[in-house]
């Protein structure tokens, strides 16, 4: 009767750790920008990220989330990495947001067989060198150009372009894929300008663009440089059928906030709070209530991401071979569509992500192409000219 | 050739803020000869200090240098007095490192206080200009210029007339020798150091309409500031001055004719050649 009875009380004792251990308890490394210039995009992964362990732990998986950061360099995240897999024994691997450090980063992970999604860096080759373990949700720099030429040359006839990027690794690649999918749109290419970020002025180089006339004006820079190429292109009087922005700086709530230079700049994005994903609507109204901010697509590819990489460690638990097959087969649907890792085209483990574009209307962001995703407020084209 | 016109004008405008940056750095090495590293973050600061008034007050940027210029003169003081004093005989390299350190702490303490989030200041003319034969100015950059030029003309003014200033410009010739005629030379370095920050701020306010900011924006000043300091010659005000127009007017030539992304190989390969031909600087006197 005692051994009876003290069985059941170390039973009754114990059963709260067996409750416990139906949630599954997994190991993620978060390698982002935290410092450093790319900082203000690297908060609104960190954001995506913080809910996505909610809603993780929501579902009965408990993430040990280990944060590092790479200050947006690769040396940094290269030694974040190889922190994480060597002596963290991390299961997987979510970030970094540069491209440059993604690029890095995907070499690493086939190294120390640990697997990596990447949410949102966009540079093509990433995933087109046949990479096992690197998994990239977003669509491509090459996308970037593609949606925003498509979408032009449906609104209008426009006949010439002028490309600017800033050398970097995201830049020149969206540049380099601007200039070949124009070629195949017959559009001529006026101008090509390169940039060194940072610079206060730019005005000569728009001056000597504005010189050429083209139809359109192609940009990709990140946050700062996107609005000071667009004031001083208002200072200088430039002005095309269509200003086309390839995401990042051009897709932030900071650039739409400038009204007198962002009205009716279009921006490809992987993302709006406007458009028919299971959730979108209930992320971006969270995600406002949580951080007092706009939801970016930084910040629904990086929530994405965590949450299938959660989910997959989990099944296989905790095992970074188990968790690369899963990612390998695996599909799901969430506030970015349906996400499968795919082969084609020349990429290896690449979501075909289909890429939107938004219209900056009076500080308002809206979903205007491909038409299937339309929200309801027409595009403006062309570009009707500043205002005094 | 309007074209050349037009970056040719805004080369000398941007350049005038450059000067104001260099100026800085000179006066501080000529007194000290301490190469101060943080004196972009000092520009940085005076960003922040632009933003916060313009945000909280509601001054326009142009007129809170009269508030930003003596607060910073009183903070580059004080750090003058606590630290970078101790270090005025020690070995270049770890006043290079105080240097970097201060800077370090300033940018992140900014960071901690304002966020590392891009600020943008947006007044009314941030992105207004003038028009004259098809040739544009911008009007907040035509502004600073001429502000510009008001200071540099009040230095040159007080560098040469004053008692204090001719006391500075002795220190900066013979330390010793200006010690052993009565100059009080540690009263000499505190109001260049405090001169050299105010500047420095007064460069960022300037600025700060038509640039961008964040905590780490100093770093690609405080390079800028070294080349056109070296180029125009170590110490030599009228040499930074003239430093900066050439580094703005080679920068913004660069970028048209060469392409943006040739602009800082335009501005290296200057710098490179007459570093060649005049080791000391434009108008740097040589050590010997």
């Amino acid at each position: 009767m005692r051994a009876k009875s003290s069985l059941i009380i170390a039973l009754v004792l114990t059963l709260p750790s067996f409750v416990f251990a139906a949630n599954a308890k997994v190991k993620i490394g978060f390698v982002n920008s935290i410092t450093g210039p790319e900082a203000p995009i690297g908060e609104s992964l960190t954001n995506g990220v913080t809910l996505a362990i909610e809603d993780l732990k929501k579902q009965g998986i408990d993430v040990d989330l280990i944060k590092e950061d790479d200050t947006g360099k690769p040396e940094k995240s290269m030694a974040a990495f190889e922190k994480l897999a060597t002596s963290d024994h991390v299961g997987g691997v979510v970030g970094p947001y540069p491209s440059k450090c993604a690029a890095a980063l995907a070499k690493l992970a086939e190294k120390y067989h640990v697997p990596i999604i990447i949410p949102v860096a966009s540079k093509d080759d990433i995933t087109r060198q046949g990479l096992q373990w690197t998994f990239r949700l977003s669509a491509t720099t090459n996308d970037y150009a593609t949606i925003l030429l498509d979408m032009a040359t449906a609104f209008g006839k426009p006949k010439t372009i002028a490309i600017i990027n800033e050398n970097t690794d995201f830049g020149t690649s969206g540049a380099k894929s601007a200039k070949e999918y124009a070629a195949k749109k017959h559009l001529t290419v006026v101008a090509e300008e390169a940039y060194a970020p940072g610079s206060p002025d730019y005005r000569s180089t728009l001056a000597s663009i504005k010189g050429k006339n083209p139809d359109l004006v192609f940009m990709v820079s990140y946050v700062a440089d996107a609005i000071l190429l667009m004031r001083q292109s208002r200072e200088i009087g430039l002005t095309p059928k269509a200003f086309l922005g390839a995401g990042a700086g051009f897709a932030t709530e900071a650039f739409a906030k400038e009204q007198d230079i962002s009205n009716n700049v279009f921006s490809s994005t992987q993302w709006t709070q406007d458009v028919k994903w299971p959730g979108t609507k209930e992320f971006a109204a969270r995600y406002k209530a949580q951080f007092g901010k706009e939801a970016s697509y930084h910040a629904s590819t990086a929530y994405e991401s965590m949450v299938i990489m959660g989910q997959t460690l989990a099944k296989a638990k905790d095992n970074p071979a188990r968790a690369k097959d899963l990612l390998d087969k695996g599909s799901w649907n969430g506030i970015m569509g349906v996400v499968k890792f795919a082969d084609y085209a020349g990429y290896t483990n690449q979501n075909n992500h289909q890429m939107l574009v938004e219209q900056i209307q009076n500080g308002q962001r809206v979903t205007v192409y491909p038409p299937a995703y339309v929200s309801g407020k027409k595009a403006v084209y062309p570009f009707p000219g500043w205002t005094k | 050739m309007s074209i050349f016109v037009q970056s040719l004008i805004s080369g000398i405008l941007i350049g005038g803020v450059y000067a104001l940056i260099g100026i800085g750095l000179t006066i501080i090495f000529g007194v000290m000869r301490v190469i101060n590293f943080a004196h972009g973050d000092l520009l940085m600061l005076g960003m922040y200090a632009t933003y916060f008034l313009f945000t909280q007050f509601h001054i326009d940027p142009f007129v809170s240098i009269v508030i930003t210029m003596p607060l910073m003169f009183l903070y580059g003081a004080f750090l003058q007095r606590f630290f970078i004093n101790r270090v005025l005989d020690a070995l270049p390299q770890n006043q290079i490192l105080l240097t970097i350190g201060l800077g370090l702490i300033m940018s992140n303490t900014v960071m901690l206080a304002f966020t590392s989030d891009y600020k943008i200041l947006s007044t009314r003319y941030s992105s207004s200009s003038v028009s004259l034969h098809g040739i544009s100015i911008s009007l907040p950059l035509l502004v600073s210029f001429a502000i510009t030029t008001v200071i540099t003309i009040a230095l040159y003014w007080f560098l040469l007339k004053t008692d204090t200033g001719q006391a500075i410009r002795a220190t900066a010739q013979d330390r010793e020798a200006a010690r052993l005629m009565g100059i009080n030379v540690k009263r000499m370095s505190i109001i260049a150091f405090g001169l050299g920050s105010a500047l420095a701020a007064t460069a960022g306010a300037l600025i700060s309409p038509t640039y961008y900011i964040f905590p780490q924006v100093g770093s690609s000043f405080t390079l800028k500031a070294f080349v056109i300091t070296v180029l125009g010659g170590m110490g030599s005000v009228i040499g930074a001055t003239l430093g900066g127009i050439l580094i703005g007017v080679a920068e913004s030539i660069g970028g048209v004719y060469f392409g943006s992304g040739w602009k800082e190989v335009v501005v290296f390969v200057l710098f490179l050649l007459v570093l060649l031909f005049r080791p000391s600087g434009l108008l740097g006197k040589s050590r010997t």
